[in-house]
């Protein structure tokens, strides 16, 4: 059992280490060979897991594989906790995975041309790129299957580490480098929080196990601890929050949500692997996976439903405006994790994670399709610069179609059972915060109904923008790219119908989430079957919103395509917010990195350089300089002067421990 | 009684004997002096009942190291009037922390901590001296009890040699030595060669000698 | 008559030390008669022997805890571990000086003989169960390594290191002894378990005076503080090879003796020397860290450095418990090997007529060595005790140990002590990473195939004791559960 998952975990992390140690040994066609091998090979396992979970008799598993060390009564383990949620987790990072490493053979074929000649990182870039990847899945896979707090945070940092290295693949573009360390910084300060949470949970609860915290918890929910000038807080709630700042960093909400666009920069392979499907996921599976804490706080959850509920509209609106490609599917992205967290917010764990499986299904074929699109126009991005690609790229056109209809949900899609359940369950919810949080999510669907057809109408419909030499090359793209495209064009139709029912409603998840009763908004909807929660629809607004969505951007785009352009002159206010994206870049670059920098000037001024430098530093070098000339002394070189240090030595032993000490 | 009168009188000449080794002048008289206080101890030793050890001594020490001893001191020039100016320079602070560490050992052993009777028992049998001798036991105990020991002694003993050896002997090079068995493994041919001469040509046949060859 | 008394010793017990004897002199024998300029076939009777006697020492003596000899020699868990470890060091060495030594005109077959014979030395030590034995051994092993500095006939460093090792050591020694001395006075017996009966019967001045005069000993073989003068000329007198030697299999002999002398022999006198210990320990950290802050030649670095690890594993005596002799037998192991491999990339990067000795010859390594830079990142990092790698374990066993016997002070003392030396070390790591290579281009790596690979094994193990310590720990520990 345990050796099951050991090789599920390390298959990806060996394939890593093969493809980046012995990279230039194995050529190009090795190292993807071995990755893909690896990778498929622990995609299969996990399958093989999750079909246990859902038709087997498989059960929760939650044990240690290694102890790492003991202090003061903690254990350190590395240890796995493989339940339903984790089993799902588990295929859907390493299905998404397998897909991205097929697809990133065609996408990197020609990734010399991105190097300079000189460039010493050259040769081997294939290959690294390969290994990172590998990397990436093996981190996710520790991530998931974490039964500690530990595990959970070496295997979050190390998410975060390969994440950065891969923004910054092509770290010869300044973009990229200013990218990656955006993201590393914005993601220090959610991991800040994370630290802190973890620490509270080991400071009150004792232990970094899940179950013993979980155990703790459910004794003892009204602990309270004082923090700052005495008010008492309950510790539920400051550790919830705690974490859920790591959740917010990695999951990109507001008002951490800035490195998520920026990390486009980086190739698009790692835009759908890491920054749509499983990374960013990290933080919502985080919140489901503590449910048992959260479920002890009517505060955390609240705070969790707000934040939620602003990230899902106001990031929609902002990829109204954008012009790049790939910025629009990643704010579609945070505005979809925005949905997530709102359902986490509304105990409606279940639903959360349910969209988050079919989001990394259909993200991921947008993100992929957006990349075939790039690859045929030699890497533009910019949406002015295209349209009509319908014809030149058919099977790209039709499974971005069906991306689309399953992110606006459109019924029978999978995005619409996981999306009409969360808006269902928030409208159901009783918590404070709750009624704003269903007017955002109501209007968000409007929103994405149009951002995402005006991406389809602005790329595929319309006039051919792009310049004569780019069109007479347009063609569709190789096997590579468009058979993972197909594969994960499949289960964005499918899932949805064939699962929504036990996985969502039916309580498939078990003991792995809890929801304390009185929270149950998903229990208060009411489900009957798949039909009827379709035709249900009908009943609510959401999908005429939708439709509504879809009917302005095909005036707006394909109607009228001169209004776009007029509208943007009349509303210049908004536009311009939504162009600055509300401004958080700015007030980021302008006050904190600014302040950050004009304090730490002064400091440096002031305190480093004179009170460190000048007096500590040189103080203590001169001293230990001082010091060590008068010991060099010492060290004369003459026997009779050792011999005599020895004697000197054993007098003082002597004198001391005998007669004095005595 | 006249035992102890011995012990005395030996122990004294050896006290005596030992503080001449550390401040004679000639390193010779101290070497010397270092004969008579091993003589000395060989008494004491003997007057304990412990005659091999002492005839050992005697035997090794003064008949076999110390004859080594005054070898190397006679045949090396040895500055004593630098070596004595440290001595004398560094006294003044030599002195009283040797002082300090004597009193302390004084105080130590003086306040009745070494007490024989107040030994535990010994954890073998001592024989009656006057049936088994001194050499029979202390061979009884070395081949047996303390075999391991005795074996670790020889070892000890096999490292000073190879280091003692790897430290002196040295190959230099180009020096010219003798090797007899080869001088006598020799034969005519390598030594001599026949030059035929042709008409004409003026030249004589001679046999050659290998000058260069080192063992001539 | 005293035969009657006698037993046949249990020579199967004694194998591995009966193994090694045999080894040296076959190594003798072979090396006389081979002819080989390389000493080839010296070379791999040794390596064999040392590897075929780790396993021998396994088979013959995990797991029992006997005494034989007429208890003159004991086999036990800790016994297994040390010796093994040692086993390995002198495997190490013998790997890594070969290629060094052939290029100074310096590799002899007494390099192999007198190392072996030292190793037999430390073996003896470490399976000592009488202050006789004790005293046997490390006379073998200081003999053997006097002879080993003066190798290199030509160089005067040499030689006037030799002589002051020697003489100093013979000072020691006589100290050791008279020590031993007075505990033999004390309690009548030479016997470590019957001093121990009789030490905890009764608590004497004369017994506390023998131990004063045995710690200094212990100390000077381990070279700590105010006992320590001779290390840095021995270290830099002597070829790197034997330095390498000296500096870590002699280390973990040390800790055999002070464990089977001091903390076990003497345990009901803890209460006394528990103070000495911490006073030297101490005083190791704080001159180590001192002065090798200024070092600039790294063999001189390393040595000063080891003050400061002697000190940590003194620390670790000062509990005497068995956590804290644990905590000191990992931190030395793990040091040794760890310090081996740093000697081993020093003497990669020597050549004929060039010593990798000062610290800019090290400046970027990265760029012409990555894996022997990355090594050398691995070592630097573990000697500093960050977490991830091995150090930072023994470091954490030694200071937990502390804590618990209650010496809070000499616990934050001991933590201030490895951020110093973190200075030094972690200066190695920037010199091979972030500086430009001298214009030359700076010292290549050389060396053979097998050098090369023990030594990247050597390094990365460090890494890996560092992921997966459990093992070794629970080892160490068990030695004296």
């Amino acid at each position: 059992m345990e050796t099951l998952y050991l090789v599920i975990v390390l298959a990806p992390l060996i394939g890593a280490i093969v493809a980046g140690l012995f990279g230039s040994q194995l050529g190009r066609v090795g190292a993807h060979r071995v990755t893909i091998a690896l990778v498929g090979l622990s995609t299969l396992l996990s399958v093989y897991v999750l079909t246990g979970f859902m038709w087997g008799d498989r059960t929760t598993f939650d044990g240690t594989v290694y102890t790492w060390m003991v202090a003061g009564g903690i254990e350190f383990e590395v240890g796995f906790l493989v339940d339903e949620l984790t089993a799902m987790m588990m295929a859907v990072v390493t299905f998404v995975s397998l897909m991205v490493h097929i697809y990133t053979i065609g996408y990197m074929a020609d990734e010399d041309h991105n190097w300079p000649e000189t460039s010493r990182l050259r040769p081997n870039a294939y290959q690294r790129f390969f290994a990172y990847i590998s990397l990436f899945t093996f981190s996710m896979l520790m991530l998931v299957m974490a039964n500690n707090f530990l595990q959970l945070f070496f295997a979050w940092e190390a998410v975060g580490l390969v994440s950065y290295l891969l923004i910054g693949f092509w770290m010869n573009r300044p973009s990229a480098v200013f990218a990656n360390l955006k993201a590393f910084l914005v993601n220090r300060v959610g991991d800040f929080g994370f630290l802190l949470g973890i620490a509270t949970v080991v400071m009150y609860f004792g232990s970094l196990h899940y179950g013993d915290v979980f155990n703790a918890v459910a004794v003892r929910p009204d602990q309270t601890m004082s923090i700052l000038g005495g008010a008492e807080w309950q510790v539920v709630t400051v550790a919830a929050i705690l974490l859920f700042i790591g959740a917010m960093g990695k999951s990109a909400q507001v008002p951490l949500h800035v490195w998520l666009p920026d990390s486009m920069e980086g190739p698009t392979p790692i835009s759908a692997l890491i920054h749509a499907a499983t990374m960013v996921t990290a933080g919502i599976f985080l919140v489901a996976r503590m449910s048992p804490l959260f479920e002890y706080s009517e505060a955390a959850l609240a705070f969790v439903l707000v934040i939620g509920a602003i990230t899902a509209l106001l990031m929609g609106l902002v990829g109204l405006v954008q012009q790049d490609i790939k910025r629009v599917v990643a704010y579609s992205t945070l505005s979809q994790l925005g949905y997530m967290v709102v359902a986490l917010g509304a105990s409606a764990y279940a639903a959360g994670v349910y969209h988050l499986m079919t989001h990394a299904f259909f993200k991921a074929l947008l993100f992929l399709g957006a990349g075939s699109v790039i690859i045929a126009l030699h890497h533009k991005q910019d949406m002015r610069e295209m349209g009509g690609l319908k014809k030149y790229m058919p099977v790209t056109y039709w499974t971005m179609l069906i991306g689309t209809l399953a992110l606006i949900g459109f019924p029978g899609f999978s995005g619409f059972f996981s999306k009409d359940a969360i808006i269902e369950a928030v409208h159901h919810s009783d918590r404070i915060g709750a009624g704003f949080a269903y007017w955002c999510v109501l209007l968000g669907v409007f929103v994405t109904a149009l951002y995402s057809f005006r991406l389809l109408f602005l790329v595929f419909h319309g006039e051919e923008r792009m310049d004569h030499h780019t069109r007479e090359h347009l063609h569709e793209s190789p096997k590579v790219v468009t058979v993972p495209l197909i594969l994960l064009a499949i289960p964005s139709v499918l899932i949805g119908l064939l699962t929504v029912g036990p996985m969502v409603f039916g309580g498939w998840f078990g003991d792995s989430i809890l929801v304390r009763s009185g929270h149950d908004a998903l229990g208060a909807i009411g489900f009957h079957g798949v039909g009827e929660f379709t035709l249900h629809a009908f009943k609510t607004p959401a999908i005429y919103l939708a439709a509504a969505g879809f009917a302005v951007a095909w005036y707006l785009y394909i109607r009228r395509p001169d209004l776009p352009a007029q509208l943007q002159q009349r509303l210049q206010t908004p536009y311009r917010i939504l162009e600055n994206k509300y401004g958080f870049d700015d007030l980021y670059l302008n006050v904190f990195a600014a302040g950050g920098r004009g304090l730490g000037t002064l400091l440096w001024r002031g305190g480093d350089v004179r009170l460190i430098d000048g007096l500590v530093v040189n103080g203590t070098a001169r001293t230990v300089g001082r010091v060590a000339a008068v010991l060099r002394h010492g060290q004369t070189g003459y026997l009779y002067h050792y011999a005599f240090v020895m004697i000197i030595g054993l007098l003082v032993l002597l004198t001391w421990f005998m007669f004095a000490l005595r | 009684m006249i035992e102890q009168i011995l012990f005395y009188v030996f122990a004294a000449v050896l006290i005596f004997a030992a503080t001449m080794v550390i401040t004679a002048r000639n390193p010779v008289h101290a070497a010397l002096f270092l004969v008579l206080a091993f003589f000395n101890s060989a008494v004491l030793w003997i007057i304990a009942g412990a005659e091999f050890l002492g005839i050992v001594l005697v035997l090794v020490y003064v008949g076999a190291v110390m004859v080594l001893f005054l070898f190397v001191v006679m045949m090396l020039d040895i500055n004593l009037a630098r070596l004595r100016e440290g001595f004398v320079r560094h006294l003044y602070i030599g002195v009283p922390v040797a002082a300090l560490i004597v009193v302390q050992m004084i105080l130590v052993l003086g306040s009745g901590a070494v007490d024989p009777g107040a030994l535990p028992d010994a954890t073998l049998p001592i024989p009656d001296p006057a049936e088994t001798g001194n050499t029979t036991v202390l061979g009884g105990v070395l081949y047996t009890v303390y075999v391991y020991p005795f074996e670790l002694a020889a070892v000890i003993l096999l490292v000073a040699i190879i280091a003692s050896i790897m430290l002196t002997l040295r190959r230099r090079e180009g020096v010219k030595h003798q090797d007899v068995a080869q001088q006598v493994r020799v034969r005519k041919e390598d030594r001599l060669r026949m030059a035929r001469s042709f008409g004409g040509s003026g030249s004589t046949s001679t046999g050659r000698n290998d000058n260069e060859h080192p063992d001539r | 008559m005293t035969t009657d008394a006698f037993e046949i010793p249990n020579l199967t017990l004694a194998l591995p030390e009966i193994w090694m004897l045999g080894v040296a002199c076959l190594v003798l024998v072979v090396d006389l008669f081979s002819g080989d300029r390389d000493h080839t076939p010296a070379y791999w009777v040794a390596q064999l022997g040392l590897l075929s006697a780790a396993l021998i020492t396994v088979q013959a003596q995990w797991g029992l805890d006997v005494t034989t000899f007429d208890g003159n020699y004991v086999a036990d868990a800790m016994a297994v571990v040390l010796k093994v470890t040692v086993l390995l060091l002198t495997f190490l060495a013998f790997a890594y000086s070969r290629d060094y030594l052939r290029e100074r005109g310096m590799l002899r077959g007494e390099f192999y003989l007198l190392s072996l014979f030292s190793t037999l030395g430390m073996m003896v030590i470490i399976s000592a169960h009488s202050l006789l034995v004790l005293y046997l051994g490390v006379e073998l092993m200081s003999l053997s390594l006097y002879a080993l500095v003066a190798m290199r006939r030509g160089s005067p460093a040499a030689s006037e290191a030799a002589m002051k090792y020697f003489v100093l050591g013979a000072l020691a020694s006589g100290m050791l002894l008279y020590g031993m001395s007075m505990l033999y006075g004390a309690t009548g017996s030479l016997d470590l378990a019957a001093i121990t009966d009789v030490a905890a019967a009764e608590s004497r001045l004369l017994l506390v005076f023998g131990l004063v005069f045995t710690v200094v000993g212990v100390a000077f073989k381990f070279g700590a503080v105010p006992f320590h003068m001779w290390v840095p000329d021995v270290y830099q007198g002597a070829p790197t090879a034997v330095t390498l030697f000296i500096a870590t299999a002699s280390k973990v002999a040390a800790v055999g003796l002070f464990i089977r002398l001091i903390g076990e022999g003497l345990e009901p006198l803890h209460g006394d020397w528990q103070n000495m210990v911490l006073l030297l320990a101490v005083a190791s950290i704080l001159i180590g860290n001192t002065v090798a802050l200024v070092q600039t030649n790294i063999k001189r670095m390393l040595a000063y450095s080891t003050f400061n690890h002697i000190g940590f594993i003194f620390l670790g005596f000062v509990a005497g418990s068995a956590e804290g002799y644990g905590a000191s037998m990992f931190y030395a192991v793990t040091y040794s090997f760890t310090v081996a491999a740093a000697f081993g990339v020093i003497m990669l990067l020597s050549r004929q007529g060039f010593e990798a000795e000062n610290l800019e010859d090290f400046k970027g390594l990265n760029e012409r060595s990555p894996l022997f830079a990355l090594v050398m990142l691995l070592l630097m990092v573990s000697l500093t005790g960050i977490p991830g790698t091995v150090g930072f374990y023994a470091k954490w066993l030694v200071i937990r140990s502390v804590v618990d016997a209650g010496v809070m002070w000499a616990a934050v003392f001991a933590v201030i002590g490895a951020v110093v030396g973190a200075f030094y070390y972690l200066r190695v790591v920037r010199l091979c990473y972030f500086d430009q290579p001298e214009a030359e281009g700076g010292p290549q790596p050389s060396g053979s195939g097998g050098f090369r690979f023990v030594l990247a094994a050597n390094g990365l193990s460090v890494l890996l004791l560092g992921l997966f310590p459990g093992a070794l720990v629970a080892v160490c520990m068990a030695a004296f559960g």
